[in-house]
């Protein structure tokens, strides 16, 4: 197994266990039910989320495999930064960061959009475990 | 024994532009006025802190009110204002303002405003540098296009959630939790008016070119932008103090878009500053 797809694991898990176990999408994730791309240049990861809980996470999907309603995109040296514990101006939001810097929304944003306040408490648990690129 | 605050609220009814408005504001202390304009689709409780910081109401008459249709300021009695779709301009916003100060009889206030409170600031020193002391834009520019959106009404997004959460990245992630959420609630209360607002603020306020024809000696503009603003960058603000005669502007660093509700100790230091500057210009 090489480095990479050993931090890519790692990740998986981390990302899993922090959502699930986070109080706010906890409290309010009843309806937070949708799939997503997270594409970060060097690795892509498919989000399904199904009442608040990851229902799975595919890292680095085939063509096939990819049924995700809404993508973030951006360079790896941007999604590091949203990483970061305390991020520099700029990337410490989707808004900021696609306003001001290289991240692209893509897809059916009404589904991003039905489902904001989780998303936005979900991404900002990167600051919690990092990101793996 | 009640720990009453010493802030205390009353209604007034002003006359804009023929619109019988009941206007609710906020105000404690005593001295230089200073009114204070909420940000876009929001209310007078963002002032909360300064309202009741005892080190600036011992020397200033901070006033804060509700812009109608905001908060407890209702839309205008005298007309059926449902059958219209709400969009603020820039005409009726500075009306509202200056009949809000001639009812209250504010001699020389000074104006502080954030967002599209900092944009009609710009506006107020354009239109009526005799009727105000100094002005204080806080996150503002000449122009801050882009955010007049259908999404914030969008029928199959909850507008509520929607409007607090599109903003909630215009704060800086470390101004104290409690305080961003407070900033949060208060947007989920006033996603009906936001997108009107919004209309003033991305589309109907637009000085560009007309910088040059404000008279910052008369009526002293001192601008205040935090770092983690995405909509009005500091750069932003900076080229816009940088054309106005006598303009003046500070960074401040660590903040975002709301700073009087997102952190009001850290945007006090700034504040600080700003009021110091106006009072070595006019002579206090």
């Amino acid at each position: 197994m090489s480095q990479r797809t050993e931090t890519a694991e790692r990740w998986v898990e981390d990302f899993r266990r922090v959502t699930n176990e986070d109080p706010e999408i906890q409290a309010h994730g009843k309806y937070f039910s949708c799939s997503f791309l997270l594409d970060m240049e060097q690795s892509r990861f498919l989000v399904k989320m199904h009442e608040g809980k990851v229902e799975e996470i595919l890292t680095n999907p085939g063509p096939l495999d990819e049924r995700y309603q809404f993508a973030l995109r951006a360079s790896a040296e941007t999604w590091r930064k949203f990483g970061e514990e305390v991020p520099e101006p700029m990337y410490h939001g989707i808004w900021s960061a696609s306003f001001q810097r290289d991240l692209r929304l893509e897809g059916d944003l009404l589904v991003l959009m039905q489902n904001l306040r989780c998303f936005t408490r979900q991404f900002e648990l990167l600051r919690q475990i990092g990101v793996p690129v | 024994m009640a720990q009453f605050s010493p802030v205390t609220g009353r209604y007034v009814t002003i006359d804009v532009l023929g619109d019988e408005c009941k206007v609710f504001f906020l105000e404690n202390g005593e001295g230089q006025p200073l009114v204070c304009q909420h940000t876009a689709g929001c209310h007078n409780h963002q002032w909360r802190d300064l309202l009741e910081d005892e080190e600036i109401t011992r020397n200033y008459r901070v006033i804060a009110y509700d812009l109608a249709r905001h908060g407890k300021s209702d839309p205008p009695k005298n007309r059926e204002w449902w059958k219209e779709e709400y969009r603020l301009t820039a005409d009726y916003y500075t009306a509202f303002i200056v009949a809000f100060c001639d009812a209250l009889e504010l001699e020389d206030p000074i104006f502080m405003g954030s967002s599209f409170g900092g944009n009609v600031a710009l506006q107020l020193a354009l239109r009526h540098p005799d009727r105000f002391k100094a002005v204080i834009p806080v996150e503002a520019a000449e122009y801050s296009p882009g955010f007049f959106l259908d999404w914030w009404q969008h029928p199959q997004a909850n507008a509520a959630q929607v409007c607090a959460s599109g903003v909630w990245d215009l704060m800086a992630p470390q101004s104290p939790e409690k305080d961003r959420w407070a900033t949060w609630f208060y947007y989920s209360q006033g996603s009906e008016a936001f997108r009107g607002d919004l209309y003033f603020y991305s589309v109907d306020h637009d000085l560009r070119g007309k910088l040059d024809q404000i008279d910052g000696e008369k009526c002293p503009v001192i601008m205040l932008t935090g770092d983690y603003d995405y909509l009005t960058t500091p750069e932003d603000s900076q080229r816009t103090a940088d054309q106005i005669k006598g303009g003046e502007f500070i960074e401040m660093k660590g903040i975002g878009h709301f700073p009087m509700s997102e952190n009001y100790p850290l945007f006090k230091r700034y504040l600080q500053q700003a009021l110091q500057r106006i009072e070595n210009r006019t002579g206090g």
